[in-house]
């Protein structure tokens, strides 16, 4: 446990290991309530989204979620002091060996699960200990530092109760509790007896806790606001006779009121399990009538009748010792169905991407609103958008004869309208004809990113037994190059200051154009190439933010929004023509009876 | 008490099956069903004679004297023999191929795992009687200046054996190993019994033991009130345990939180009410309504059962962190509007304290059912301590 720890100054920002919408939210609400500017919980690692939302008062804020802790900006991480963890179990000594490598100013830890193996729980205590790191739990609803900090469940998980604990100021008495249920029922003694709590800590039931009673209650001498330690303790182990030894060497000088449970287990004859794990008398040692009577002896208040500890502190309450700390008050707040960053009416007018919709329209040329509003930001840089204008023109339309415009040519024929014509059309982008510039992307930046060699990448690829997205056409071959790609080269040379993609990609034809002469990088590989470049070299956006564009299908939106064009225009050509219903005939069918 | 416990005594069969093949020793011996028909290999063995040796295998201490052992049981007999453990009230037996050997020889040695890591006890006087011998009991702690060549003399086990069975018992997350008694002769180790004690939250990280595996015997049968609520606690995250103390008590306890039902049930007994306890238990970890309806349908059948002239039913616990009340209550409330007309005829009050979320809404829902029904004593919030609002329901029963 740290022994620089200074509870009343820690300054957190802190990390989730695993989401518990309830708890995160009445960490943030407490947070909130204190006053502070912005919320201490700065992410989430949890798989299946890359954001939570919470509120921060009345207002709904996205927390970023990151699949591994690992993912999480090295920023972010180096700022973490706080580490809440409300994974399962049994990830618990895997998560919490690799947050004690990866968060290096970590200060305090609550672990949430309950079932952590007892050696596990020793093997995080030993890493604690090394890394000077408080942790509360496992099994624990974690610390709370009044006017400071909540981490994890302690105190409540709705705002009322936050109102009802009166814990938004500090006091003069430390809690320290093995049970969850009775931290937060001796904080409400505490408040409710007219005292303030100077930090709360649920060390949780198991039979090894983290940290120890005898940790914690030396946490509270050094802590310069606790007066007095209240403590829960329960009956099994022998932590009580440490305390007791603690009080007699004068190491804890501060007086002690407490409370052992388990004096019941006298009815019985065999040693009874009670509900948390520590809860087993292995002796008469163990027992809670036996811890009471060393505690007791050492100097400490112990009372017999859990009622009696609210009569003790009211009797000590001077009044108006502890008054409730007006707070910032939270009241009732609705989450919204949909989030929205590129539009919605503010003050009853209509704003895309900030700003009021004609003010934008005035401002942008039809490729500089599309890509603005396809990458979620208005895009300033001329050369994006003189390129971005360059590719939707190019692949507006690619003669009739592709999948797409066949299908769109099909529907038309046979009566349908507009829409269904285009979406027939539309439906044929895939892996095979326009959709592989999103995987041809993702190939590029996997393989550009990771440095591997194009000759590695490709036999990388063909060991799979797959197709390299972006390579390969039917019609061109190196020695009768796509013009289209021709193009592209000498505007993307005008337009973009990178090319470590393009670099990349035309490395990987030079490996199998030596294979095959149609192995070219045709348009999809060479747009996604040269994308890649000018979003990084112009936008400055990070790998990670490129391998979010790949992973939403950023780049076969560019080509779906130009092709859309193309599709509507042989949708309206044939519907000019009228030639009625379109049917192949015996000779375009090979039949084989079977 | 019939409550899980973290640690749990796997069976001797599945013990010496971990701990013979670390030690690469052979094992022989059958785990027994006395309800099942025998294991086929059981059977061969029978009927190619010999003699056995049958314990009861439920994890209970001092089985020898308790009577729960048969030795030098002849094939023919063996059945019989079963039948007469199984009319003791068991259910799970070890057999095994008789072992002869002088009783001067047995050893005891125990491995038990604590914040400090594995301390080893031992005694050349082991056997049925170890708890007598407690002088002759010698410990070391293990660690990385063990010396093993030394502790071999000391427990006549060679250090590889001794490290061997250190590293299962590591291997296979065991609390506590004990060999009681072992044979060390020129022939090698010998275990005769042995008792093992696993961290059954590691199930998960091993594939030697299985819950299966898992040996209890609670004293009495246990009720089919506790076999529901066991079955609802082994399929839910949430935690639901519940153990009958006095089948006619006249004080029935629903809480909720490991730390707050002690409290309560200590305040029960130290107001002197302890022989009138009818129950112990507690939910917590946020179960949903379903599991709480039944988890209270099961303790007021209880109730309803009960002999006792005054009967008190006490719903508390401490200000809930994460519990819902609202949602907890909804499924104790449908279990008592079920039964609410037995209740009332049984002239039983009902007692309620807890708070945590949502509890103004349950707090009010549980008052109006209470009071529809006829059986409301008291619904406090927390501004109420605790063990005040017990000594309020107590009241309620005669002082004993």
């Amino acid at each position: 446990m740290s022994k620089e720890l200074d509870l009343q100054n820690l300054e957190p920002v802190i990390i989730s290991l695993g989401s518990h919408p309830g708890i995160i939210q009445s960490m943030l609400d407490y947070n909130y309530c204190l006053g502070h500017s912005a919320p201490n919980l700065v992410a989430i690692v949890s798989a299946g989204r890359k954001q939570e939302r919470f509120f921060w008062g009345h207002d709904e804020i996205m927390v970023p979620v990151y699949a591994k802790l690992a993912k999480v900006p090295e920023q972010l991480r180096q700022q973490a002091t706080g580490l809440l963890n409300v994974q399962s179990a049994r990830r618990v000594l895997a998560s919490m060996t690799e947050t004690f490598e990866l968060l290096p100013n970590l200060q305090v830890a609550n672990i949430f699960a309950e079932q952590v193996p007892e050696v596990h729980a020793l093997q995080v205590a030993a890493l604690a200990e090394q890394h000077d790191v408080l942790v509360a739990g496992p099994a624990s609803v974690g610390l709370l530092v009044p006017g400071v900090m909540k981490l994890g469940a302690i105190g409540g998980t709705q705002y009322p109760q936050l109102v009802a604990a009166n814990i938004f100021s500090g006091g003069d008495t430390a809690v320290i509790s093995t049970s969850g249920g009775m931290v937060n029922e001796l904080i409400h003694t505490v408040t409710g007896a007219g005292l303030g709590v100077s930090f709360a800590l649920a060390l949780g039931g198991d039979r090894n806790p983290i940290t120890t009673p005898a940790q914690a209650f030396l946490l509270a001498e050094s802590d310069q606001r606790t007066r007095q330690i209240v403590y829960f303790g329960e009956l099994g182990g022998d932590d009580e006779y440490i305390l007791a030894d603690l009080m007699k060497s004068g190491k804890v000088t501060k007086p002690v009121i407490a409370y052992i449970a388990g004096t019941v287990a006298g009815l019985f004859d065999q040693p009874p399990q009670f509900g948390h794990a520590k809860a087993m008398a292995a002796n008469q040692s163990e027992s809670a009538q036996a811890k009471k009577e060393a505690l007791r002896t050492a100097g400490a208040k112990v009372m017999d009748v859990f009622g009696e500890l609210a009569t003790d502190l009211s009797a000590q309450a001077e009044t108006g010792s502890h008054q409730a700390k007006p707070h910032r008050p939270i009241k009732q707040r609705s989450k919204a169905m949909i989030v929205s960053r590129i539009s919605g009416d503010i003050n009853g007018g209509v704003h895309l991407l900030g700003k009021e919709l004609l003010s934008v329209v005035n401002e942008n040329s039809l490729a500089g609103l599309d890509i603005s509003l396809l990458l979620g930001q208005q895009i300033t840089s001329p050369k994006v958008i003189e390129f971005s204008d360059y590719i939707l023109r190019l692949l507006a339309d690619h003669g009739p004869y592709v999948s797409g415009a066949v299908n769109t040519i099909v529907a038309a024929r046979a009566g349908k309208d507009l829409a269904s014509s285009l979406t027939a059309g539309l439906l044929t982008i895939g892996p095979r004809f326009g959709g592989a510039v999103n995987a041809a992307a993702d190939a590029w930046l996997e393989g550009a990113g990771s440095d591997t060699e194009p000759k590695a990448f490709v036999a990388g690829f063909t060991a799979n037994g797959g197709i390299i997205p972006g390579i390969g056409h039917k019609k061109y071959r190196i020695d009768t190059p796509d013009p289209r790609v021709k193009a592209l080269t000498e505007q993307f040379s005008n337009n973009s200051n990178g090319d470590r993609y393009l670099k990349f990609a035309q490395g990987v034809e030079a490996v199998t154009t030596s294979k095959k002469a149609n192995l070219i990088l045709n348009v999809d590989g060479t747009i996604a190439a040269m994308l890649l470049d000018i979003l990084e070299s112009e936008l400055d956006y990070s790998p990670d933010k490129l391998r979010e564009l790949v992973d939403i299908e950023f780049f076969n939106a560019i080509f779906i929004l130009s092709r859309s064009a193309g599709l509507m225009a042989h949708y309206l050509d044939q519907r000019r023509h009228d030639e009625g219903l379109l049917r192949l005939g015996e000779d375009d069918i090979t039949y084989i009876p079977s | 008490m019939m409550v899980d416990m973290p640690r749990q005594k796997l069976s001797e069969y599945r013990a010496k099956t971990i701990i013979s093949k670390a030690l690469e020793l052979p094992y022989k011996g059958w785990s027994v069903d006395i309800e099942a028909p025998l294991p086929a290999q059981l059977q061969s063995a029978i009927e190619a004679g010999g003699t056995f040796a049958l314990k009861v295998d439920q994890g209970v201490k001092g089985r020898f004297n308790q009577g729960l052992v048969a030795l030098n049981v002849k094939a023919a007999d063996l059945v019989e023999a079963a039948e007469q453990l199984k009319s003791k009230g068991y259910q799970w037996l070890i057999v095994e191929p008789m072992a002869e050997h002088a009783p001067g020889d047995e050893r005891y040695i125990s491995f038990m795992s604590d914040r400090l890591g594995v301390m080893l006890q031992f005694s050349a006087s082991g056997g049925v009687d170890i708890e007598k011998q407690a002088s002759s009991l010698q410990q070391v702690r293990v660690n990385d200046a063990t010396d093993w060549e030394q502790l071999a003399q000391k427990t006549a086990i060679n250090s590889r054996q001794l490290q061997q069975l250190t590293q299962a018992f590591l291997d296979n997350y065991f609390a506590f190993m004990e060999i009681n008694p072992y044979l060390a002769s020129e022939n090698g180790l010998q275990i005769l019994d042995s008792a093992v004690e696993v961290d059954d939250a590691a199930a998960f990280f091993v594939d030697s033991w299985q819950i299966d595996d898992f040996r209890s015997h609670s004293g009495h049968d246990q009720t089919p009130e506790e076999a529901v609520v066991k079955e609802l606690d082994d399929n839910s995250p949430a935690s639901l345990k519940l153990s009958v103390l006095e089948p006619n008590g006249s004080i029935f306890l629903l809480l909720s939180g490991g730390g707050a039902s002690v409290v309560v049930a200590d305040e029960v007994y130290n107001q002197g009410y302890g022989k009138q306890l009818a129950n112990y238990g507690e939910y917590s970890g946020n179960p949903n309504a379903e599991e709480t309806y039944i988890y209270t349908k099961q303790l007021l059948q209880l109730l309803l059962k009960s002999q006792a002239s005054r009967k008190v039913l006490f719903i508390g616990g401490a200000v809930a962190n994460f519990t819902d009340v609202n949602k907890t209550f909804a499924g104790v409330i449908k279990a008592i509007d079920e039964v609410a007309d037995k209740l009332q005829a049984a002239g039983v009050k009902i007692f309620v304290r807890r708070g945590g979320p949502n509890q103004e809404a349950g707090l009010a829902n549980m008052e109006v059912a209470l009071a529809k029904h006829g059986l409301l004593g008291a619904v406090h919030d927390p501004d109420v301590p605790l063990t005040d609002a017990v000594k309020e329901a107590l009241q309620e029963v005669d002082h004993e």
